[in-house]
């Protein structure tokens, strides 16, 4: 999992952007806002004039507007949104939505067919097929239920006898809204529950005994556990006074034991797994690199690609003042081993509070071969802590690149090094932490003509570990948020078009949302007129006649232009429709979050829970018009 | 056009001068009915223009197809007038506020099929401003008065025509409403469920309501309306009092009892002497509604298989004779306090 900058945001960053205010959530929403009241206005008076003539028209919007004002919202009352939403939650349960927690377990019982029984992570393989699954199926319900029930009701005229009751038509869609948001939490609990036991139950194993035992010299045990479950766990134990041994397994398949045996026993006890269901709470720092020369500059070493496949973000709001996209992630930067290039991370808050048995260090560093060098051992890295300000530095800790994996190191509370004037024993939080509680690391390669990339969330500080439930628990309060999305647009559309129309176009909108990113990065090759198969047009034709992505299209000149001009009115409309939905995959990576065992931080949660917020008031409001200005019985 | 001025001239003989609040008033109401593309299907209703007073019982009467249920759909803000207005106790028809004091029973029995008769009223009861309280007396009260009491927890699903649409009923006025309307509401009823339902109109009348209704059972609507309005392809061709419009006034009706053949004769011969034409003297039949009801009366007092009339038993003959005593209790009371109450206007 790489982080993005933009998941660094803390929530006020994300909603005002400090520096780049036009690409902040706020505007963006409050752009929304406005194009969607003024599309509002334009369509409804349109409409309202092609069956009242030009001046009746616009009285007939702006008693809408003021009814809206004057009697809908404030007559809006809780108890006939409550009676709605009940009845809403009846009708959803009697058309069995149940069945979905049936199709759940079934598909839990099955599962423990198809997980890969000798992934290196079992975790992160069973917690990320739980939420996928629950994610997917919840998103599909909501769609189902909240689509037809409001063209159901009009179909089968039980609307008349609703709004024939002194019911605004807010609380009609409130009632839908909040009945399926109930029906959704009410699956939604329990298969938070069966997942997390089948998680549980699913990495929980013993190993049967000790392979083998060996005492050292210098008085430990060392041996293996015996092989379950496709892996084996190597360990150490020390004896206490008594004879007692006691000691923990080294990590496998990201997990440890802990191993006792009493010395009147001849049996090793080993415990239950642990250390799997992490949620490592981290703390970034912030990164810049030393080039070559030694120069600082805030991009490593480009080796090539990394840029291109990033991606490139909506240009949003910029491209009105006509700034185009420029890449928007920051991929790997790069250091290379054997000059003055490096990796420099500043860490915030180094204190003896957070850190109490040393600092432990995080890395998930890449590695980029430039040749073959020594192809059975990884990359060899060192780092290096440094007081920013004093320039005192410990000597270089060197370590082997694990790749995919996340490496651990522990860095003592004392250490070897150098505080500027001569060598000695520094003490980490007082020679190497500055004043102001910040330390300096520095990641080199030492490998030469080799390369080490790193971005700024791969390299981090574990001040504690969250509880997995909670992580797990919110990885959940995420897929209801998306449920919530889904729910309000599919009774948004349901209030104007019938159910099969408004699921498809509920269903065209989250997948736009989901291909979002595909369609800005096909926006900025027609911006920079690079050739990459084009639009869709573009690629048809080029399906058709087989050429390949890169070679100019083969046509004549006339139908190239035509292609491409469609091409652009095509994907700068969905550029457009993709910016202005919801952005559904950053919402699905919380999963990810889960998965890798990284605590999903609040801010995250906060943003998703403002956007979900935000759309549903928009939502409601459309809703809103289109019942109050629908014929019920047309 | 001109028939709808002779209706207002009908109208107005009788009217008192006594100014009387207006419930519902439609101003040139027409309506037409478009496709998805704004092309016209149908004209259902042409320029209407009728006001339906308080406490007044109004009957809306036209072959199918007439444009009767659209003008109670425009009445309720279902519709949308293509031309014209609706104000309904002097508002917009498509404000939702007016809607407290409204009930509507709707064509069909448009309700949720999968609660029960109980959750129904209290699903519909809760979409008004009333306490808890009110609600469930509400409720059992109009459970009782539709008489479901022994159906009351069954799903709406398993319920017979009849009994849907007394749900339907109940619904209607779960809110105690000041303003009836009633799309066709004996459909589906038996005839003691037609009859209790003409009396609970009246009975709502004289609480005060008023009530609009639409029909084609001609005998419902003339036993129970005050006045009528008669629609024909969208248009109105009649309107004004029951009484006034059925009246024939050349000819006179009289009811005896016990009369020989010889008094009948000599009767004819007082009338051919007065320059009268004898239409005819016979003696009354009665309906079938008075036979069902007189059957069903007699069952409920003594449960089991009826013994039914042999060959030699003329069935006619046993109506006609429990007629005389049903009649005066079952058809005509109901009526006669409405042509008192004409009197007295
Ligand atoms: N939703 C609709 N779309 C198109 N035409 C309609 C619609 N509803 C009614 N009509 C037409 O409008 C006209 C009047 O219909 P309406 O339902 O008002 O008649 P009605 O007098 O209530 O008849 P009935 O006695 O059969 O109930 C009919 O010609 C009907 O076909
Ligand atoms: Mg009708």
């Amino acid at each position: 999992m790489t982080l993005q900058p933009e998941d660094f945001w803390s929530y006020g960053e994300w909603l005002l952007r400090p520096n780049a205010f036009l690409r902040s959530a706020l505007l963006q929403g409050v752009v929304l806002t406005v194009l969607a009241i003024l599309v509002g206005l334009v369509l409804g008076y349109l409409l309202a004039a092609a069956r009242k003539g030009p001046s009746e028209g616009f009285y007939a919007v702006a008693r809408v507007i003021r009814e809206m004002f004057v009697f809908d919202l404030p007559g809006t009352s809780v108890r006939r949104v409550y009676a709605l939403s009940r009845l809403a939650f009846k009708e959803a349960i009697r058309r069995r939505v149940l069945v979905v927690a049936g199709v759940f377990v079934v598909i839990l019982l099955f599962a423990g067919w198809y997980l890969n029984p000798k992934s290196d992570d079992p975790a992160q393989l069973y917690i990320s097929f739980v939420l996928t699954a629950t994610n997917y199926l919840i998103l599909l319900l909501a769609l189902f239920i909240s689509c037809f029930s409001i063209p159901a009701d009009i179909q089968n005229k039980t609307l008349y006898t609703i709004v024939t009751k002194p019911v605004r038509p807010t609380e009609i869609v409130l009632g839908r809204i909040f009945g399926f948001a109930a029906v959704g939490t009410c699956l939604l609990v329990p298969m938070g529950l069966a997942s997390y036991l089948f998680v549980k139950g699913g990495l929980n194993h013993d190993h049967a005994g000790i392979q083998e035992i060996e005492q050292q010299a210098d008085g430990t045990y060392v041996g293996k556990t015996t092989y379950d479950r496709h892996h084996q766990h190597t360990f150490t134990l020390t004896a206490d006074e008594a004879g007692n041994l006691e000691g923990v397994t080294d990590i496998a398949q990201g997990h440890q034991h802990s191993i006792t045996k009493a010395a009147d026993s001849e049996t090793y006890v080993i415990g239950p797994p642990t250390g799997a269901l992490t949620a490592r709470v981290p703390s970034y720092g912030s990164l810049y690199f030393l080039s070559r020369t030694g120069q600082r500059s805030e991009q490593g070493i480009d080796t090539g690609q990394e840029k291109g496949d990033g991606g490139y973000g909506s240009a949003g709001l910029e491209r009105l003042i006509g700034r185009t996209s420029q890449a928007n992630r920051i991929e790997f930067g790069y250091v290379e081993g054997g000059n003055l290039s490096a990796g420099i991370y500043t860490f915030d808050d180094v204190t003896p509070g957070r850190y109490q048995d040393g600092l432990p260090l995080q890395m998930n560093l890449r590695a980029y071969r430039a040749h073959k060098g020594k192809i059975d051992r990884g990359l060899r890295g060192t780092v290096t802590l440094r007081n920013p300000d004093t320039g005192a530095a410990s000597n270089a800790l060197t370590f082997i690149v694990d790749e995919y994996e996340v490496d651990e190191l522990m860095i003592p509370e004392t250490l070897a090094g150098n505080d500027g004037q001569r060598n000695r024993d520094l003490n980490l939080f007082e020679d190497l932490v500055n004043e102001n509680g910040q330390l300096q690391l520095e990641i080199r390669c030492l490998d030469r003509g080799q390369y080490l990339g790193m971005t700024q969330g791969d390299v981090f500080l574990k001040p504690r570990e969250n509880p997995f439930a909670w992580n797990f628990a919110k990885a959940y309060i995420s897929i209801w948020l998306q449920m919530i999305m889904v729910i309000s647009f599919g009774v948004m559309f349901s209030t104007f078009l019938n159910g099969a129309v408004a699921m498809l176009l509920t269903l065209v909108c989250v997948l736009l949302g989901f291909s979002a990113e595909t369609i800005y990065d096909v926006r900025h090759h027609i911006d920079i007129n690079k050739p990459m198969g084009g639009g869709p047009l573009e690629s048809m034709i080029r399906i058709a006649k087989q050429d390949a992505m890169t070679t100019e299209l083969d046509v004549d000149t006339l139908t190239s232009k035509i292609v491409k001009g469609v091409d652009t009115v095509i994907v700068y409309s969905m550029d457009v429709v993709a910016t202005s939905l919801p952005n559904l995959p950053k919402m699905v990576e919380t999963a990810e979050y889960a998965a890798n065992g990284f605590d999903i931080f609040g801010s995250l949660l906060a943003r998703h829970a403002t956007t979900t917020l935000a759309y549903l008031l928009l939502t409601f409001f459309v809703s809103y018009f289109c019942l109050k200005t629908r014929e019920i019985a047309a | 056009m001109e028939t709808n001025t002779s209706a207002v001239a009908t109208e107005a003989a009788p009217a008192s001068p006594v100014e009387r609040e207006v419930v519902i008033e439609t101003r040139n109401l027409s309506k037409i009915y478009r496709d998805f593309w704004g092309r016209k299907k149908v004209q259902a209703l042409k320029s209407l223009d009728i006001e339906v007073q308080k406490g007044e019982i109004f009957g809306l009467l036209g072959p199918n197809g007439s444009g009767k249920s659209t003008t109670i759909k425009l009445i309720l803000g279902l519709l949308f007038p293509t031309s014209g207005r609706v104000l309904v106790f002097d508002k917009d028809a498509t404000e939702t506020r007016k809607n407290e004091r409204i009930g509507y029973l709707p064509e069909e029995s448009y309700l949720y099929k999968f609660l029960t008769a109980e959750e129904t009223l209290d699903f519909y009861g809760r979409l008004f401003d009333m306490s808890g309280e009110d609600r469930r007396r509400r409720v059992e009260e109009l459970i009782k008065l539709v008489g479901l009491e022994h159906a009351r927890h069954r799903q709406l699903r398993e319920y017979s025509k009849g009994m849907t649409r007394r749900v339907g009923l109940a619904q209607a006025l779960i809110n105690d409403p000041d303003l009836i309307m009633l799309d066709e509401p004996t459909t589906g009823l038996d005839p003691i469920g037609t009859r209790e339902m003409k009396d609970l109109i009246l009975n709502l009348r004289d609480q005060g309501k008023t009530v609009l209704l639409c029909s084609h059972q001609l005998a419902d609507v003339q036993d129970v309306c005050d006045r009528v309005a008669i629609l024909h392809q969208g248009e109105l061709k009649e309107l004004g009092r029951v009484s006034d419009l059925l009246k024939v006034q050349d000819v006179t009706e009289v009811h005896a009892r016990g009369l020989s053949e010889q008094a009948k004769s000599e009767i004819a011969e007082v009338i051919r002497r007065h320059g009268g034409e004898v239409e005819s003297i016979d003696n009354p039949t009665a309906t079938m509604e008075d036979l069902f009801l007189n059957i069903v009366r007699e069952s409920e007092a003594r449960p089991g298989a009826r013994r039914l009339s042999t060959a030699g038993d003329d069935p006619a003959a046993s109506a006609a004779s429990a007629a005389p005593s049903a009649e005066p209790s079952a058809s005509d009371q109901p009526a006669s306090p409405k042509r008192d109450g004409d009197a007295a206007e």
